[in-house]
């Protein structure tokens, strides 16, 4: 029974991890600056997880940390353009991307001139979009990397953008193809997709990778994206010549997007309505 | 003499054959993977400049589009007009150039940077085609800089040397003034003599004005001994609440002493309650840190935001 007692005793100690060594102050308060940023960016505070993103960048670059700089000037660029403020996104992510002295990472420098692409063609630079994707994918090795079916939407959407709907279709069948356990980024392809049929005219053909996007996001619960493939679907359907089905789409799409509170899109869709 | 022993140098025409084929294998490669980083099995398309002065040009200075390296210099020829300046463009970055494009001869951090051709894309629908010609626009010296400074500066300086001239000429104006002052003063003791007779013809007023003034002195004692009537029940009526305000005083500064007296007691038990509190934390920290509750407080994630392709829909 004694040397029970002792084994149990042994197991227990064995089970606690050794106490660490305590942090420094300043890499403490980093810690703490980007667990605050990352806690309000999930509440929906973009303002104040902004400042603090902000904040941990600075600290970052005093203490010379790259992949900490990267991280949080990267998070700041998603943040920033959330808020609508797109310049600044740009100068947050040129902490990165204008820097040649330090030595971020081959993923951080990909997820950097990504998030660029990304903000490009959020404002209508297709151009420059194409470039810095175009620069992400020489990195990805092959399109072997985590972030491939992000870039080939990313050039799925530059193709569409620059009235080239076949090859958006052939990115985009690529990007689902690689997108994997990514169930967003399948959403994404087969959302895209869907709009680079119906841009050829294939109103009937778009309808079902729409309906799997929609599936998809619906799992994902981001209201957004239900939004946009209800919207997708509607213009499908009415293209197709189903116009019971569009007007079921728009509907929905109009209890979605009043649900959501965006005026803007709620008098769009009425005036569709009232056609 | 000593014997080779059988088999060492069997065959040693193939091994030394394998051994060739191996070495020109990997130089082929390392020769191969060399032309490959430098590009040379990529498509690259050339378009071309002319330039009455290449100074400041060479030969593999890179060409960018949006801050982006797309091609470099490529050759540069004498021609009748100029230099004829060549630049290869990589891949399909041709087709991201479109017409009415031109080149720009810049540096990458204003006046100090290293050189670098930028193009700035034109409006044109349509991309360049393989070969176009483009125009250009050197960079400015410090020698045209400079001279456009003094373009600039040369009417400033001169406004500032005209407004120097007219406070010369206002020099002049001054003397004058000073000499008219100074007649102004030669003429002060008429002055002071005709002050003095309108002081006397003043104190001769100022005594009929006494007069009238002894009258209405009279009417305001009358209102006076009114008013020494009124005061004394006001000014005891203001005593009595001055007397209340003192004693509400009073009691709100006993009140005051009591509650520090509260908060002295009540400052233990709040540093209790505050190391209590850092107690809890420290063996809530201690208990993530054991196995098997480590796996539940692990953080999700490297701490990244979601890196979304939707997010390029932007305004569409």
């Amino acid at each position: 029974m004694r040397g029970l007692f002792a084994l149990l005793i042994l197991v227990t100690a064995a089970c606690a991890a050794p106490k660490p060594p305590p942090e420094p102050l300043a890499k403490s308060r980093l810690a703490e600056a980007e667990a605050r940023a990352a806690a309000l960016a999930r509440s929906g505070d973009y303002a104040a997880a902004a400042k603090f993103y902000g904040d941990a960048l600075r600290m970052a670059t005093a203490l010379e940390n790259a992949d900490a700089i990267a991280a949080n000037a990267i998070n700041l660029s998603v943040v920033q353009q959330w808020l609508g403020q797109n310049d600044e996104a740009r100068r947050a992510l040129a902490a990165v991307l204008d820097d040649p002295r330090t030595p971020f990472s081959e993923r951080r420098k990909l997820q950097a001139e990504l998030r660029r692409a990304i903000l490009e063609l959020s404002v209508n630079n297709v151009g420059a979009a194409a470039v810095w994707a175009g620069q992400a994918e020489r990195r990805c090795a092959g399109l072997s990397c985590e972030y491939a079916a992000t870039i080939l939407n990313v050039r799925a959407q530059v193709e569409l953008e620059s009235a080239h709907p076949a090859d958006a279709e052939r990115l985009a069948t690529a990007a689902a193809e690689h997108a994997g356990s990514n169930a967003a980024e399948r959403a994404n392809a087969l959302r895209t997709l869907g709009r680079a049929r119906q841009a050829q005219g294939q109103a009937a053909a778009a309808i079902e990778p729409l309906q799997r996007a929609l599936a998809l996001d619906r799992e994902l619960g981001d209201p957004r994206k239900i939004l946009a493939d209800l919207s997708e679907l509607s213009r499908a359907a009415d293209a197709a010549g189903d116009a019971r089905a569009a007007s079921d789409y728009r509907e929905r799409s109009l209890a979605v997007s009043r649900a959501m509170s965006d005026g803007k899109s709620t008098s769009e869709m009425e005036a569709l309505l009232r056609r | 003499m000593s014997k080779v022993p059988p088999g060492r140098f069997a065959r040693l025409a193939l091994k030394v054959n394998a051994f060739l084929l191996i070495a020109f294998a990997l130089g082929a490669a390392f020769i191969g993977m060399v032309a490959y980083k430098q590009g040379w099995f990529l498509h690259q398309s050339p378009i071309h400049f002319v330039t009455p002065n290449a100074l400041g040009l060479n030969k593999g200075m890179p060409v960018k589009l949006h801050g982006f390296t797309v091609g470099s210099v490529s050759d540069m020829q004498l021609t009748d007009g100029g230099v004829d300046v060549t630049l290869l463009v990589m891949g399909d970055y041709l087709k991201r150039i479109p017409q009415g494009s031109y080149a720009k001869h810049a540096r990458e951090a204003g006046m100090i940077g290293a050189s670098v051709i930028d193009i700035i894309p034109g409006k044109g629908s349509q991309p360049l085609a393989e070969g176009a010609r483009i125009n250009f626009e050197p960079s400015r010296g410090i020698s045209e800089i400079v001279d456009d400074f003094r373009r600039q500066a040369v009417p400033a300086f001169n406004e500032i040397k005209a407004a120097m001239a007219n406070l010369s000429q206002a020099g002049q104006d001054v003397t004058q003034i000073l000499a008219g002052l100074r007649q102004e003063v030669d003429q002060l003791p008429a002055t002071h003599r005709a002050v003095r007779k309108l002081v006397e013809e003043a104190t001769t007023a100022t005594a009929d004005l006494s007069f009238q003034a002894t009258a209405t002195l009279d009417a305001v004692e009358r209102v006076a001994s009114t008013l020494d009537r009124t005061v004394p029940p006001l000014s005891q009526k203001l005593a009595s609440g001055i007397d209340s305000i003192d004693a509400a005083a009073g009691q709100l500064r006993k009140t005051g002493e009591e509650a520090q007296i509260t908060l002295k007691s009540a400052r233990p038990l709040l540093d209790k309650s505050e190391s209590a509190a850092r107690e809890a934390n420290d063996v809530l920290s201690a208990a993530k840190r054991v196995w098997p509750l480590s796996d539940s407080f692990k953080d999700s994630g490297d701490g990244m935001l979601p890196i979304d392709s939707f997010e390029a829909n932007g305004k569409r």
